[in-house]
């Protein structure tokens, strides 16, 4: 692991009943750096998310956050971790302050009251704090869902096509905050179908495809308008 | 220690806004206890065996809905990933899901108690201290091992089916120890003679404890 190596993840491979779903995947990323993977379905891209996030166990292969190993899910490396994926992770029955309050305090967020304020303000849903979650529209709760990403101001941010089925704002509103993590530094690996955004915001641009990572290169090294084109041959090449 | 905390007391909240388990489990020792009293011709004095069969029979269908349910809040949601991806580890999730099972069904026991005593006949009540100690061992065991099966099913399309299944099968000894040791206790016998029970009963319930902490690693991660 090289000396400004945040994230080392080295020949993972994980099967689902005989589906293999990552192969030998291996590849590194530095403080600050923000890597966007493009990949098409069954390309292991959540697969590979989640063992990151030490939800799912690697069959073989190992991952490194800030050179300590992850192999047992390591409780004080998730202090450090947020995850937006394609579920609320919302308690219904909790209002919305009650919910970024829970997790906060999961997180021993110093103060996690104050906190979910902050992010409640962030995310324009202050004046709603006390109602409950699921009394939220599907806006709204994307928004909140976004704050509790966010509630333990993560080193390691992990986002699972987190542009899908997002209304204008909410969308808005992370296109933002992304942005604002990455000039604060904040490591980020976005999975996502929107080739636009995920250009528009990498540091680093990936293609998986079949389980492997076919690409990897930085993003001022790659033409925007060329890029739909070399992705399709990509993939082609890949599943061909 | 503490986010294990966290869910215990989010848990108890969230039940006491809405008692979903709690009712469910009291209506249902509540209805087994009417029914087996109505089947008892008037006037018969239940022996302390009987007695013993009736109250955990009542105790045991109640507990196995409030086990059912104890992982119903962190399905809505996939809320179980998120305790998942915080720090909580996947040893503090189960001790904290098996001390509120344990907790829900000590308080249906407090209900369930009295009108046993009402129905059955307030002799039975001088046995209290005693089967108090019974209670709190086959609680622990019936957390233990219903936490244990509820987290293997909690992602089981059916599995307020297959829970049942999987844990009266494996918690009958204890049910049957219990009911042996509180038919003595009803009966007036001393501690000596029930003490092997009870000292089976809390090998049981370490043990299982034990295991769920033990796979609760492997249960919890794909």
């Amino acid at each position: 692991m090289a000396a400004d190596d945040y994230l080392e993840v080295s020949g993972l491979c994980k099967e689902y009943g005989g589906c293999r779903a990552l192969r030998d995947l291996s590849f590194r990323l530095g403080r600050g750096d923000f890597l966007t993977l493009f990949g098409p379905n069954g390309a292991g891209k959540s697969t590979l998310l989640r063992i990151i996030a030490t939800l799912t166990a690697p069959d073989s292969g190992r991952v490194r956050v800030d050179g300590a190993d992850l192999e047992d899910g390591s409780e004080e490396f998730r202090k450090r971790l947020g995850f937006i994926s394609h579920h609320a992770l919302l308690y219904d029955q909790m209002s919305a302050l009650e919910n970024l309050v829970f997790s906060a305090s999961l997180y021993g967020v110093a103060d996690p009251w104050a906190r979910a304020e902050e992010l409640l303000a962030q995310v324009d849903l202050q004046l709603h704090r006390h109602r409950l979650a699921g009394a939220f529209s599907r806006g709204m709760r994307q928004r909140l869902s976004i704050a509790r990403a966010l509630v333990n101001d993560p080193d390691l941010l992990l986002l699972d096509e987190p542009f899908t089925g997002l209304d204008r704002q909410a969308a808005l509103l992370l296109g933002e905050l992304l942005l604002v993590l990455k000039e604060r530094r904040r490591t980020i690996i976005m999975v996502t179908h929107d080739l636009d955004r995920g250009l528009a915001m990498a540091s680093r641009v990936g293609i998986l495809a079949g389980g492997r990572l076919a690409f990897l290169e930085p993003r001022h090294r790659i033409d925007a308008a060329a890029f739909a084109g070399l992705y399709l041959a990509t993939i082609n090449g890949e599943t061909s | 220690m503490r986010p294990a905390w966290l869910v215990i007391r989010k848990d108890l909240r969230a039940e006491l806004r809405r008692p979903q388990a709690m009712i469910a489990m009291l209506f249902f020792g509540f209805l087994l206890l009417v029914i087996l009293d109505v089947a008892v011709p008037a006037g018969t004095e239940i022996a302390p065996e009987t007695g013993a069969g009736i109250l955990w029979v009542a105790i045991t269908f109640s507990s196995v809905l409030g086990l059912g349910r104890s992982f119903d809040r962190e399905k809505e949601n996939h809320c179980l990933e998120g305790l998942l991806l915080s720090p909580l580890s996947p040893e503090g999730l189960f001790g904290a899901k098996m001390a509120v099972n344990c907790i829900f069904m000590g308080l249906a026991e407090l209900a369930i108690l009295p009108l046993f005593f009402i129905l059955y006949g307030d002799a039975f009540l001088r046995s209290l201290p005693a089967l108090a100690l019974v209670l709190l061992l086959a609680n622990s065991g019936f957390a233990a091992t219903g936490t244990l099966f509820a987290a293997i099913t909690a992602g089981a399309d059916r599995n307020e089916a297959l829970l049942p299944m999987l844990f009266f099968p494996l918690v009958m000894p204890l049910i049957a120890m219990a009911v042996r040791a509180t038919g003595m206790i009803f009966a007036g016998a001393p501690l000596p003679e029930y003490s092997s029970w009870l000292q089976v009963m809390a090998a049981f319930t370490l043990i299982f404890t034990g295991l769920g902490f033990l796979v609760s690693r492997h249960i919890f991660r794909d």
